[in-house]
């Protein structure tokens, strides 16, 4: 048992590797002979049968016609082969890149489908296979007779020299790096007979920031809190006065009116905001495991930034001084999501990254869509 | 239902449109409910479609289905045979229309749509069909191709285009298999197309079935002499011989009824001149063969029986070619044995006494036996008997004192029957021929068509010393039909063809159609010859004469390497502009425009672009600026500018070639 196991476990990585030497990642790929696997589909199968029953009556009743149309039909298979591999070839598929999200949420992956010059490609299903296929996929037959079920599966037609972009949602997995595997676009254009596909590896990865998870806040920064309210006296609207707008500002504290006098961009500043700062500190949530303290760290980023207050993040290694906005808020939310081996992770081997991958779309289908986290 | 799985609009045109054109060819076989469930499925889809009523649910559609088989046993007796399982077919096809709804049902019409393409050419193989055939291949691949179109717009036409270019592709390679494809036996018996599909001659006869089988046009078979044709009145096509009389039926002799020694072929010394010809039969569901007496085939496969004439072992279900070559002057069976001589006289006994009588006085008058024919033809003659193809009915007892004292109007089975009649009484070995008289010379191609009308019936009578001599008593009573043929011959009555008003045979009057339908009739003979009756046999003549010999590795080779071709053809055509020449072909040609230049005397001058070079060489030979500065001009526009197609390049990469060696001849 055993040993079937592991010679499967050897087939499958001799496979992929074979699949990494043949196709590799790149974000973009023109599809040509070394790309485009071809094979009947099921249809083609039964197509097969029904012209070995024409044959079959043809013999039987001696009927020349009944011969020539057999073979007719035959023949319109074998040139269908042919139109199959042209509906893929010269087909080219770049990356554009992918929404940062947060993890167990949907993402969107984008990426554009360009056509060569003289032959448009039609009936494309572009989408990457579901976790269960994912995971039979490094099986070497796999997605030869019957198309694997995908997810986020979009049908694209194009005309000659035209190009489309496409928007495809998958669920991510955990924090840190994402990549979604190798997408697949198959076409059984245009007699259904034969099913043409390629496993592209595109170059597209999705950061993925911890699952936000409420915690109690930081006993430090109530104190802070205390203090800054206690040494400006005021609310937190209290108008302190105007400075230059800078990137990432808050765009409800955009002083608008200045704008239209012709001032520039500039942003009006708080008392409470500028003496509010606070500091999310890894050593506040002790007692956690490390992930629960991410995700604690992460809710609580994206708390301070809803109410507009200006924080700082330290994490064992790292260190963001204070600020507010959405710069802000990206910042820490990326470090948070690259905390630990994330910076190995993107250097990892492919091995590791497979893995990585492979350990992702399980995830991926065990939770489809469980995931109800915070909207920033 | 997901978006990639729902058939798209046009595709269901497309089969809507491909399920009428199929329906067509099977119509005349068809009870007319089919046409009804056809046209009732279709409005139920529309319907559907426009969203006034729901599709049928699955007890619905069992209960219908049961129903259509139900009917079809009512209409066809069973559900065995060709005609109601293609009925079953096509019933089944149009109630798979009201349940179409993902792309595999669409598949399953599809696929199914060509089977029933299959079926129409088991009736029937003539260019006309074959052509409608391609037709509707055409079209069922295109409602196949409209399925993966489904952002497609119901006008646009590129499926067509398509499936037409891909059927074109797929073409040649069928004919290489069409030939090479071993033409082996059935490989189990199947059901036959049911009796009534039986065409032409029967192997029995009473009176009143050949004047029924002339009243049709259809083609009987088509002969192509090698040498003259004979006269028409030496055209007796023997088919059948039949020698016993049960009741009022004349029939041939079963095989089991000739005694083993009789069943051997017959041992005939030919004499005299011989003609050769090859007849195509159209299918007949019969054994039979015709040909002029006395015959021999070489085609193999064909035998001949004790009574003179040729069989084929297997019935005759499609277009069947054959050669044979006859000698008409051959004496056949001169000595007669005791057997043969007995059964070639017995009678039903105590039948038809007046007949007898009057077969006794004529004897009596006449003294011998060739006398006695001459009595019985001059009787015919004088006495008013009529030839008609609306003969009275005889009744069942001593039918022929009735025919020749009391209604005295009869066709060729009448007159043939008669004299056999008369001639057994007698005592002279007689028995009625069974076969086709004439036909009409077709001046396109030569070839004497036969008609179901030339169908007739003669007699044949055993003399000593003489062996079987024709005689036909038709021809004493309306020596037209044997001259000009039926339609000469009951001219006066107007009976010909009465029940086909648009044959094309009732207009040979108007030169056009007589004309077209002779070129027609000609082009089929052709398709039959090289297309429909195309066997094991001619397989092998014709892959003999082709490939020299016949050897499973020679049909492979031809079969890959015709496959090779057009596959790669296939590709040409598909991906021939995408090679363009790339640029540094046009670098190139820049280059030695510059190399030319300085060979000529310009020093090379480094960091120089080619524009300062040319500015020196207008310096430098100002009788040739509009020459070397337009080359340049259109050498950098190539290299630098847009794209241009494949052919466009390749004539402009060879007129800068040529431009630039004519730098050299400066001066």
């Amino acid at each position: 048992m055993t040993v079937i196991a592991s010679l499967q476990q050897r087939a499958r990585l001799r496979w992929a590797n074979w699949l990494d030497r043949r196709i590799p990642r790149a974000s973009s790929v023109t599809l040509d002979q070394r790309r485009i696997f071809i094979f009947p589909s099921r249809t083609g199968f039964f197509f097969g049968a029904c012209l070995l029953v024409m044959l079959v009556a043809a013999i039987n009743y001696q009927n020349n016609m009944s011969f020539a149309l057999t073979f007719l039909l035959a023949n319109l298979f074998v040139v269908a082969v042919i139109h199959s591999y042209a509906n893929l070839s010269a087909l080219t598929i770049t990356a554009l890149g992918a929404d940062d999200a947060f993890a167990h949420q949907r993402t969107a992956f984008r990426l554009r489908l360009s056509a060569g010059g003289r032959r448009g490609h039609y009936a494309l299903q572009v989408g990457w296979p579901t976790p269960l296929e994912a995971k039979r996929r490094r099986r070497l037959f796999s997605g030869l007779t019957s198309s694997p079920s995908m997810v986020a599966v979009q049908e694209v037609d194009l005309d000659p020299g035209a190009q489309q972009e496409l928007r495809l949602h998958l669920p991510v997995g955990d924090r840190g790096w994402y990549r979604p595997g190798r997408l697949r676009i198959e076409s059984v254009y245009p007699l259904g007979l034969l099913r043409c596909w390629t496993w592209v590896d595109l170059d597209l990865r999705a950061l993925v920031y911890p699952e936000p998870i409420a915690a109690q806040e930081p006993g430090g920064n109530d104190g802070d809190s205390q203090d800054g309210l206690q040494l400006t006296g005021s609310g937190d609207d209290e108008f302190a006065g105007i400075r230059d707008y800078r990137e990432g500002d808050n765009p409800r504290r955009v002083y608008w009116k200045g704008l239209a006098r012709g001032q520039g961009l500039q942003s009006k500043e708080y008392a409470a905001a500028m003496a509010d700062t606070r500091w999310l500190d890894w050593q506040q949530f002790a007692g956690l495991g490390q992930e629960r303290r991410l995700s604690a760290l992460c809710y609580w980023v994206l708390d301070y930034h809803r109410r507009e207050l200006e924080f700082g993040l330290r994490l064992p290694g790292t260190e963001l001084a204070p600020a507010s906005g959405d710069r802000q808020r990206d910042r820490a939310l990326r470090a948070l999501a690259l905390y630990g081996d994330a910076d190995h992770r993107q250097e990892s081997s492919r091995q590791e990254s497979r893995a990585q991958e492979s350990r992702a779309q399980q995830q991926r289908g065990q939770k489809p869509g469980a995931a109800k986290g915070v909207r920033a | 239902m997901k978006q990639a799985e729902q058939l798209p609009r046009p595709a269901l045109l497309w089969i809507i449109l491909a399920q009428g054109l199929l329906l067509l060819p099977h119509l005349e076989r068809l009870p007319i409910w089919v046409g009804a469930v056809y046209v009732s499925a279709f409005i139920w889809r529309v319907q559907a479609f426009r969203g006034r009523v729901e599709l049928p649910g699955r007890w619905l559609k069992v209960a219908l289905s049961g129903a259509a088989a139900g009917g079809i046993v009512l209409s066809f007796g069973s559900l065995l045979g060709m005609e109601p399982m293609v009925a079953f077919l096509l019933t089944a096809f149009a109630l798979k229309l009201t349940e179409m709804r993902s792309r595999k049902d669409a598949y399953i019409v599809v696929f199914l749509g060509y089977f029933v393409c299959l079926t129409a050419f088991l009736f029937s193989q003539g260019l006309l069909m074959v052509l409608y055939a391609l037709l509707l291949i055409w079209v069922l691949t295109t409602a196949l191709v409209s399925i993966h179109r489904p952002a497609a717009r119901l006008r646009d036409l590129r499926p067509l285009r398509l499936s037409g270019a891909m059927l074109l592709q797929a073409f040649p390679l069928m004919l290489v298999l069409f030939f090479l494809f071993p033409r082996i036996g059935p490989l189990w018996s199947v059901p036959l197309k049911s009796h009534t599909a039986k065409t032409g001659m029967s192997d029995t006869l009473s009176p009143g079935d050949i004047s029924q089988l002339s009243q049709s046009a259809a083609v009987a078979f088509r002969v192509q002499f090698t040498g003259d044709i004979p006269p028409a009145q030496e055209l007796y096509w023997r088919g059948l011989v039949m020698s016993a009389l049960d009741g009022n039926t004349w029939r041939a002799l079963r095989y089991f009824e000739v005694p083993p020694a009789e069943r051997r072929e017959p041992r005939v010394t030919t004499q005299g001149p011989s003609t050769e010809y090859s007849v195509i039969m159209e299918p007949t569901q019969q054994n039979w063969l015709y040909a002029l007496r006395y015959a021999n085939s070489p085609t193999s496969g064909v035998m001949e029986l004790s009574d003179y004439r040729l069989y084929s072992p297997v019935i005759i279900e499609n277009e069947y070619l054959y050669r044979a070559r006859s000698w008409p002057d051959t004496p056949l069976e001169e000595r007669i044995g005791d057997w043969r001589r007995e059964t070639e006289l017995r009678l039903p006994p105590e039948t038809n006494p007046r007949t007898r009588d009057l077969a006794r006085q004529l004897l009596a008058r006449a003294g011998s036996p060739e006398a006695f024919v001459d009595e019985v033809l001059a009787y015919f003659r004088t006495e008013a008997f009529f030839y008609t193809l609306q003969p009275p009915l005889l009744g069942d007892a001593d039918t022929m004192d009735r025919f020749l004292f009391e209604t005295r109007r009869g066709f060729c089975e009448h007159y043939a029957y008669a004299f056999a009649v008369m001639a057994r009484s007698v005592g002279i070995p007689a028995r009625i021929v069974g076969g086709y008289l004439g036909g009409e010379i077709n001046p396109v191609n030569r070839t004497v068509i036969v008609h179901q009308f030339d169908a007739h019936a003669w007699n044949e009578i055993w003399l000593d010393g003489q062996g079987w001599v024709r005689v036909d008593p038709t021809a004493a009573v309306a020596p037209d039909r044997i001259l000009y043929g039926l339609e000469r011959a009951v001219a006066a009555e107007g009976s010909f063809l009465v029940d086909s008003p648009l044959s094309p045979l009732r207009f040979r009057g108007v030169g056009w159609i007589n004309t077209l339908r002779l070129r027609y009739d000609a082009l089929t003979f052709e398709w039959q010859s090289w297309v429909t009756s195309f066997d094991g046999q001619a397989q092998v003549d014709f892959l003999r004469g082709v490939l020299g010999e016949i050897s499973v590795s020679r049909s492979l080779a031809v079969l890959l390497g015709s496959g090779v071709l057009t596959m790669g053809l296939v590709s040409l055509l598909l991906f021939r502009d995408r090679r363009r020449i790339p640029r540094p072909a046009f670098e190139q040609e820049l280059h030695r425009y510059q190399q030319v230049l300085w060979r000529r005397g310009l020093e090379p001058i480094a960091g120089e672009t080619p524009a300062q070079l040319t500015e020196r060489a207008v310096e430098r030979w100002p009788g040739q600026e509009e020459q070397i500065s337009s080359l340049y001009r259109a050498l950098a526009s190539l290299v630098y500018g847009g794209r241009h197609s494949y052919v466009d390049q390749q004539r402009q990469l060879r007129e800068m070639r040529r431009r630039v060696r004519s730098l050299t001849f400066l001066h």
